[in-house]
């Protein structure tokens, strides 16, 4: 069957949902196994470019105000790459290049505090358990406008959070508690080294390298990584419980994630190619009854 | 080993108010020219400033 046809949706949705399924998987197919080696150079450039700041910064060759905003920029990009990594996008597993999808997702995971393994596994869990109350370990970031996801990411970082709780959950559940240690000792280490730079004349370059634009940058990444797709956080169906919007920053001002319904039902399609996945699938998401937006 | 590890994350607030939060607060009085009150020194009032907003953070288990 052509997936271009006219009136898509109305003879779509005359066909049995095994002949939907099929149609969905063949154009999913289509944009998948390929190494996205923009991720990688997305990864290692990003890494190479924050690296560089602190000695730019610290050697006087950049004013620290003119670092900040691009440390910003460094942070808020660090996420994705290593979200491809987690879903093996980059290489799965046991193929030759499964080292780099694995360096992908440790090279850059650290600047954000996690280990690579917690946000593999955690995120996995995000998937299966979707708008889940008690178990999708992003369901705090849930709030009824953007104003309030904005505080909701804010509360998330808060020492009694319940998003925290939710994490240390979900490693549980996986029989995961080696990773609970490992998070707290990647947050006692970032700690140490923003210690380190403080008492040694350098706190503001740690505040406003590092600490800072890591707080905004996350601020950001949840705010369209988790509230937006999933936006009220209701839907808990696999069809509905992500959807497609028009953001007002555009596709790359919200990180490709306006087509995040497709990643949620293919994963292993790479960031890059979901947009185009998305109009070639859109006719049978509307046969479907997926929630959609003006794109 | 488990003992440990919750002992650290149970004190995380105060070690962050004490090894970061402290200097951030004195070098940006110090950046901004901004004197400490009450004839303190800017690393005195940081302590002070930092090493409560610390505690409040451990006790009510939130920053802000």
């Amino acid at each position: 069957m052509n997936v271009q046809s006219a009136d898509f949706p109305a003879v779509l949705k005359q066909l049995s949902e095994r002949d939907l399924r099929k149609l969905e998987n063949r154009i999913a197919r289509k944009y998948s196994g390929k190494l996205p080696w923009i991720a990688v150079f997305w990864a290692f450039g990003n890494l190479a470019a924050w690296l560089s700041l602190w000695p730019l910064v610290l050697l006087g060759l950049l004013p620290l105000w003119a670092a900040f905003p691009i440390a910003c920029v460094n942070m808020a990009l660090v996420y994705l790459p290593t979200h491809e990594a987690q879903h093996d996008i980059i290489a799965r597993p046991g193929t030759r290049l499964r080292w780099l999808n694995e360096l992908v997702g440790h090279a850059t995971s650290w600047m954000m505090v996690y280990p690579f393994e917690v946000l593999r596994v955690t995120h996995m869990d995000h998937h299966r358990n979707t708008n889940d109350p008690e178990r999708d370990v992003d369901i705090s970031s849930m709030a009824p406008g953007p104003w309030s996801a904005i505080w909701a990411t804010i509360r998330n970082r808060q020492p009694n959070a319940k998003r925290n709780s939710d994490y240390a959950s979900s490693l549980v559940r996986a029989g995961r508690l080696d990773l609970i240690v490992l998070s707290v000792a990647y947050k006692v280490a970032f700690i140490g080294i923003l210690g380190a730079l403080a008492w040694n004349g350098y706190a503001l370059e740690a505040l406003l390298l590092w600490w800072l634009p890591y707080q905004i940058a996350i601020t950001y990444i949840l705010f369209f990584l988790s509230w937006a797709p999933h936006h009220p956080g209701t839907h808990r169906l696999r069809y509905t419980n992500t959807r497609s919007w028009k953001s007002a920053v555009g596709n790359i001002g919200s990180m490709g994630m306006q087509f995040h319904i497709v990643h949620h039902l293919h994963p292993y399609i790479p960031l890059h190619l979901t947009p185009a996945a998305y109009r070639e699938m859109r006719p049978i998401f509307e046969a479907r009854g997926c929630r959609l937006g003006d794109n | 080993m488990e003992k440990a590890v919750k002992l650290v994350a149970g004190i995380l607030p105060l070690i962050f108010a004490f090894a970061f939060l402290v200097p951030v607060i004195d070098q940006s009085m110090q950046a901004f020219e901004l004197g400490a009150p009450f004839g303190l020194s800017t690393l005195g009032f940081a302590l002070l400033v930092g090493g409560s907003w610390g505690l409040v953070a451990q006790v009510g288990g939130r920053w802000i």
